[in-house]
């Protein structure tokens, strides 16, 4: 069933085998010494920006420090020459190495690191190395010349054999890229790109594929930049470590189309020769013009296709048919019936138990103390006004957040203080307030993420999906991408990826919020269906209408504390309930524009 | 250039086979009318300052060449000059002399493109295409790498460093100051820089008895001067090298040095390169800190360049004429020499004639200080280092002293 | 002492223009990479009054160069206003980031830096430029330390105008609105804020102070067009070391980094004070990645 992944793989291998013919084409026809250069500079700058893209482009980790690895190639090719003769043919794959190496260190201690922060701590790594260099004494490494030995020391006369060897490297990115973007690996670094908790919270290893993507990314760029140094042939620390060096893998990648296998190199292709155009035409006539009309070139553009050229073109070719193909037919049973037998055999006891569970923010007693077990085969209400800590005791189980205090057990194990990916793969599956859906990637995709942690390959995993779209009834949509469905599809999209794990427990965050009545009937029927399948359920809401009518037991915090808990009809009559959340109940509803704000945040 | 390219892929071997002799009689015809020579320097990024006074001083010799009848031995043919912007990389250096070469396959020669790195990548290309060219770098790797087609018209930075220390000794001793014992170095670390004092390290401060005191190397550009200068004024050297490399970092030393109260009329300072005897010195900081300072240079305005400068000014409004504009005016004639000698516009034969030639007059033998002779390396052989003094708020010449416009003055302490 | 001294002078100015970027960065999360360029705006615009068109000349070498470092505030302003009408505010702002991952508006600010550094090289030539004031060159002398006249005197325009704009953001109502509309971009639209207007004024405050900062540099450093390039990591460096979105975390930083800067002199070679600064960047974004003063605030 991997049939249209695989179908888009050998479509895109094809593309790479026409892309690779047209540049051979295109430098055999070429006689001029200086469209050979230009040409293999786009091809350089093109696998910069691909190494670039394969973190940044798909995980969402902005680095706007690449040219670390850039140069660090660069350095080694250079340096191997001058100190130890050594050849490009392996000083290249050395530098590929250098570059994986930094990439690894550099990764290490960065990752603790998101946003905006992970981006700007990057910049510092190429600077603090720039001058470093600098007082090493490296200012200007010229390359020996071995005119002598031009094949040895890729010295040749043919200017187009550079052009073979960029080529040679371009087919090595964009195969990996490739490679990527159609396994698990790619759809790991799209989930950490749209939510990395949720990805985490999905049993997905967020660390490992993060420091995986960043590794082969430094290892590709720094190759590059190794050749840049034979074809360039003196190297510079401001020409291989300098901001500019780091901006250009960026603004190719944004250009081209961010997250995409072809958006860098289309980026390369049309930036590179055209700032070489305009430094050609306008250069010796009015200094500076050829700055001034490429900053505006770049800004028109985006302007105009603010995701980038592919996306834009790309939307705009399958604009019309847009609807994605159904569902393949020839899709096995789903092997759905285990899943449920295996999940029953555990209905009897206590599946969670919290002892004394408390968690404190700067002087704010969050969760303070609370006691609650969940009864295995129920499905457990935990409602409390906005605020109350519903959320907050969410994180704690699932492993966001470490309890200051107090014990989890889960099925006679502790799990207090285990990753989420962890305490994800001991069975414990959630969703989320607000729906983060990866909305380019189709509903199958989307769940298909899910499966990832719990499947032996990528085809069982797209089994394991389909199943699992089955369940919340959403087989039909598997084909759609996930930016056309509606708030109650949503829902059960986010629903069937907690699900495709299997999970024994399932932690629904205010799954019912923002839908309408008919909505959420619906919605009701499905998480009661999944109970019946024999799946714990640990629901939170702020609302008490639908609870009332949806949950076994219910728990009610306030303040963080557990105020009361037993059977729905009896915690409503508790006068602390009553208190503490009835009262409140009319200003929630009042202020509706507060689910709307969740919806779009 | 797209032109060019259509027309290159239009042109099948069999039709330029047929059209051959046509076409090579076209060519001839002219090349007997325009010679075309090339200038790559920077136009743009942080030191389009230097391209464009190289610009002055190509176009002002290209201007007075076709003025005076053009190149004789080619039936008065008109120099061209061809510029392209190296602009603030490497690379964009080496696209600028790859496009040259395609785009004007009939060029003679060329010189630039000022900043060693970017020279570096430069003449790489102008020497597989066996195009004569010439350059005021310093760097000695240009001159190291066996190429035969590249001539440094400046004394490469070992050589200058060689020269400075017994200059100053030299100096110091005509002026009647004691002989100075100890120095201080407050350098860039720049790759001219550090080649610069290398040979000093090496033995050559040792040489002169000359005791090294203060010795600090900063990457531009500077943020402050004060902890620098700070180690000058608590050392106090007989005399500073002051080895910067931008009009910035030179006011902020300038004036640090003034305010410690270590001005250059009180500490001489001897300072290296161009940029420390432009007129926009004497914008941004006060003129009174500048009189006395002393730098070195390869050229500047010298006896026998009475009328170049007199014009130079005139054309420009520029109020002197430093090394990079009389240097480049100068390679421009110098080429004229050689395509004259070599009596065709064939840069094979302009490039064995640079290699022959030994000039005595004409304004080539002029721009230059020193003989107009290379070796086989492509060094200016005996190009000497010319030093240069402000004095009453201007820059000129102070050494050698049978060429200098001045009498050089050593601070009395 | 005369490092610590130096490190604080210069940290003074490093911390004006901070706190422009500060401000940008808080309210905007708009990582604007001509920052700098707005800076040597800034210092050009002080030039042109002092020493250009001498407009400013009858004030005489010591009031003149901080008078026009003061009108470059509003000159600049100005630009940043129009700049974001017409073009920030089409890539910024929650509605645009939604639509493109916030994407655009690193491109953009990148095109922004060139078409300012190269405009500047044709309109302003390439040669460096300076207001010449006897200041530069003149010190306070206490004790055995000696104080530079004119970064005195920056330091303390720097600091003055630092209390100016944190008494402004804690107090008007316009800072106030500024600073809901950091907060919670959306939750400020349904206060009744305009949230466009709010990002306007920040942009438009921002580059201005930022420019301010340029203007008072003039005096002590010579410039050409290519200038802000040196500064825009340097401010990036003191933002994220107070912590983004932090005013008071901005001032701090920029000062911290002045003082790294120069003290890392004594034990360090001189050559690598730009990477002592990167070290302790670094280790504080890792010790306590919210930056000095600044607090976590992205959410799951």
């Amino acid at each position: 069933m991997t049939s249209a992944t695989s179908s888009a793989r050998r479509r895109h291998l094809w593309a790479v085998a026409g892309v690779a013919v047209a540049v051979l084409l295109l430098s055999l026809v070429i006689r001029s010494a200086y469209y050979q250069l230009i040409l293999t500079q786009v091809l350089l700058w093109a696998v910069f920006a691909l190494a670039w893209n394969l973190l940044s482009g798909y995980s969402g980790l902005f680095s706007f420090g690449h040219a670390a690895f850039w140069g660090l190639g660069a350095y080694t090719v250079a340096l191997g020459m001058i100190k130890l003769n050594l050849t490009p043919w392996l000083g290249i794959p050395l530098a590929g190495i250098v570059g994986a190496t930094a990439a690894a260190l550099i990764g290490f201690p960065t990752f603790r690191l998101r946003g905006h922060y992970f981006a700007l701590a990057m910049l510092a790594y190429p600077l603090a190395t720039l001058y470093v260099f600098e007082w090493l004494g490296y200012q200007e490494l010229p390359l020996p010349m071995h005119r002598d030995a031009p094949l040895l020391y890729m010295q040749f006369d043919n200017p187009r054999s550079y052009v073979f060897l960029a080529l040679g490297l371009l087919i090595v990115g964009l195969l990996l890229t490739l490679w990527v973007e159609t396994s698990r690996f790619g759809m790991s670094l799209l989930a950490i790109k749209q939510n990395e908790p949720a990805a985490e919270a999905a049993g997905i290893d967020t660390w490992r594929w993060k420091m995986r993507a960043m590794v082969l990314s430094g290892g590709l760029g720094a190759m590059a930049g190794g050749l840049y140094a034979v074809v360039l042939l003196v190297v510079t620390p401001d020409s291989v470590f300098g901001m500019l060096v780091s901006a250009q893998p960026l603004i190719f990648s944004l250009f081209g189309g961010v997250g995409s296998l072809w958006g860098p190199l289309i980026g390369a292709s049309v930036l590179v020769p055209l700032a070489e155009v305009l430094n050609a035409e306008l250069g010796d006539i009015l200094p500076g013009i050829q700055g001034v009309v490429y900053g505006l070139a770049i800004i028109a553009i985006i302007l105009y296709a603010p995701e980038g050229v592919y996306w834009r073109v790309r939307d705009w070719l399958f604009r019309r048919p847009a609807e994605p193909p159904p569902r393949p037919a020839a899709v096995p049973a789903p092997p759905a019936a285990p899943v449920f037998a295996s999940a029953t055999r555990t209905a009897s006891g206590d599946l969670l138990v919290l002892r004394g569970v408390g968690i404190a923010f700067g002087g704010l007693r969050a969760v303070d103390g609370v006691d609650l077990s969940v009864r295995a085969g129920s499905l457990h209400g935990i409602i409390g006004p906005n605020g109350a800590g519903k959320t907050t005791l969410f994180n704690i189980i699932n492993g966001f957040l470490k309890p200051d205090r107090g014990s989890i057990v889960f099925d006679g194990g502790a799990i207090a203080g285990l990753r989420p990916s962890a305490v994800c793969r001991r069975g414990i599956g959630r969703t989320f307030q607000v729906v983060r859906a990866f909305p380019r990637m189709t509903v199958l995709e989307n769940v298909v993420v899910g499966a990832f942690a719990h499947a032996s390959s990528d085809t069982a995993a797209r089994q394991m999906a389909l199943a699992a779209l089955d369940r919340v009834g959403l087989g039909a949509r598997a084909g759609v991408t996930a930016d056309g469905l509606t708030t109650r599809e949503l829902r059960l999209m986010e629903l069937a990826r907690a699900l495709v794990a299997e999970p024994r427990l399932l932690l629904l965050d205010e799954t019912l919020a923002g839908l309408g009545h008919d909505d959420l009937d619906g919605i009701l029927g499905v998480i009661r269906k999944v109970r019946d399948g024999g799946t714990t359920v640990l629901i939170i809401e702020h609302t008490m209408q639908a609870m009332m009518q949806l949950v076994d037991e219910f728990s009610v915090l306030d303040h963080g504390r557990l105020i009361a808990a037993g059977r729905p009809d009896d915690v409503v009559r508790d006068p602390r309930v009553i208190e503490a959340y009835l009262g409140k109940r009319w200003m929630d509803r009042a202020a509706v524009p507060e689910t709307a704000t969740a919806e779009t945040a | 250039m797209d032109r060019r390219l259509i027309s290159k892929l239009a042109l099948g071997s069999a039709l330029a086979l047929a059209m051959g002799p046509v076409l090579a009689s076209g060519t001839a015809e002219a090349q007997t009318k325009e010679v075309k020579v090339a200038l790559i320097a920077p136009l743009s990024g942080p030191w389009a300052r230097q391209g464009q006074l190289m610009q002055m001083g190509a176009d002002m010799a290209i201007d007075e060449i076709n003025k005076k009848g053009g190149i004789k031995a080619l039936g008065g043919a008109t120099m061209k000059l061809v510029v392209a912007d190296a602009g603030d990389t490497a690379e964009k250096a080496k696209n600028a002399a790859q496009r040259l070469l395609s785009q004007e396959p009939d060029l003679v020669g060329g010189t630039g493109a000022w900043l060693s790195s970017f020279t570096l990548a430069v003449t790489e290309v102008t020497e597989r295409a066996q195009l004569p060219w010439l350059t005021l770098s310093y760097s000695d790797a240009i001159t190291s790498r066996g190429y035969k087609y590249v001539f440094q018209t400046a004394p490469t930075a070992d050589r200058q460093a060689k020269e400075v220390l017994p200059t100053i000794m030299k100096l110091a001793e005509a002026a009647g100051a004691k002989t100075p014992q100890t120095i201080g170095i407050v350098m860039d670390n720049t790759a001219a820089n550090v080649s610069y004092v290398k040979p000093m390290h090496e033995g050559g401060l040792a040489q002169y008895k000359l005791k090294l005191v203060v010795d600090e190397t900063y990457t531009p550009p500077l943020s402050d001067a004060t902890p620098l200068i700070q180690k000058v004024r608590s050392n106090r050297p007989d005399f500073l090298l002051l080895l910067s490399s931008n009009v910035p970092d030179d006011k902020m030393l300038l004036e640090k040095l003034s305010e410690f109260g270590l001005g250059v009329s009180k500490l001489p300072t001897i300072g290296s390169g161009t940029h420390m005897g432009t007129p926009e010195l004497k914008k941004v900081t006060d003129p009174e800190l500048l009189e006395g300072l002393i730098t070195g240079a390869a050229d500047w305005g010298l006896k026998g360049q009475e009328d170049i400068i007199a014009e130079f000014k005139k054309r420009t409004g520029e109020p002197w004429m430093n090394q990079d504009s009389i240097m480049t005016y100068g390679d421009m004639w110098l080429l004229k020499e050689a395509i004259e000698r070599a009596g065709a516009a064939d840069k094979v034969k302009v490039g064995a004639e640079l290699h022959k030639i030994d000039l005595k007059e004409g304004p080539a033998a002029v721009a230059y200080p020193g003989p107009v002779k290379f070796d086989e390396n492509g060094h200016r052989v005996d190009a000497p280092l010319i030093l240069v003094q402000w004095q009453k708020g201007e820059a000129v010449s102070v050494y050698p002293t049978d060429r200098a416009l001045a009498k050089p003055v050593w601070p009395k302490q | 002492m005369q490092a610590l001294a130096a490190g604080v002078l210069v940290g003074g100015a490093y911390a004006l223009m901070c706190i422009g970027l500060g401000i940008i960065f808080g309210a905007m999360r708009v990582v604007n990479f001509a920052q700098g360029d707005f800076l040597m705006l800034g210092m050009y615009v002080a030039f042109y009054l002092t020493t250009g068109f001498g407009v400013l000349s009858f004030l005489g070498p010591y009031a003149a160069p901080v008078v026009a470092a003061f009108i470059a505030g509003p000159v600049v302003f100005a630009v940043g206003w129009v700049l974001h009408r017409f073009l920030v505010s089409r890539v910024t702002g929650a509605a645009a980031s939604a639509a493109t991952g916030g994407f655009g508006q690193i491109l953009v600010t990148l095109g922004l830096a060139l078409i300012l550094e190269n405009g500047g090289l044709i309109t302003f030539g390439s040669s460096p430029v300076a207001i010449r004031t006897p200041l530069s060159r003149a010190s306070f002398e206490i004790g055995s330390v000696l104080l530079n006249e004119a970064k005195c005197v920056s330091f303390v325009v720097a600091v003055v105008l630092v209390v100016a704009v944190y008494l402004f953001l804690a107090h008007s109502r316009t800072g106030k609105g500024l600073r809901a509309a950091a907060d919670n971009a959306i939750a400020a639209t349904y206060m009744g804020i305009d949230v466009d207007r709010a990002h306007r004024i920040a942009w438009s405050l921002g580059v201005g102070i930022t420019a301010v900062a340029g203007g008072l540099l003039a005096s002590t450093q010579s410039f050409q067009p290519y200038v802000g390039f040196d500064f825009v990591i340097v401010m990036y460096a003191g933002v994220v070391l107070g912590g983004l979105g932090s005013i008071l975390g901005a001032f701090w930083g920029g000062l911290l980094i002045g003082i790294v800067q120069q003290l890392s002199t004594l034990i360090l070679p001189y050559q690598l004070q730009n990477t002592a600064i990167f070290v302790v960047f670094l280790l504080i974004v890792f010790l306590r990645p919210q930056g000095m003063f600044g607090r976590l605030s992205e959410r799951t």
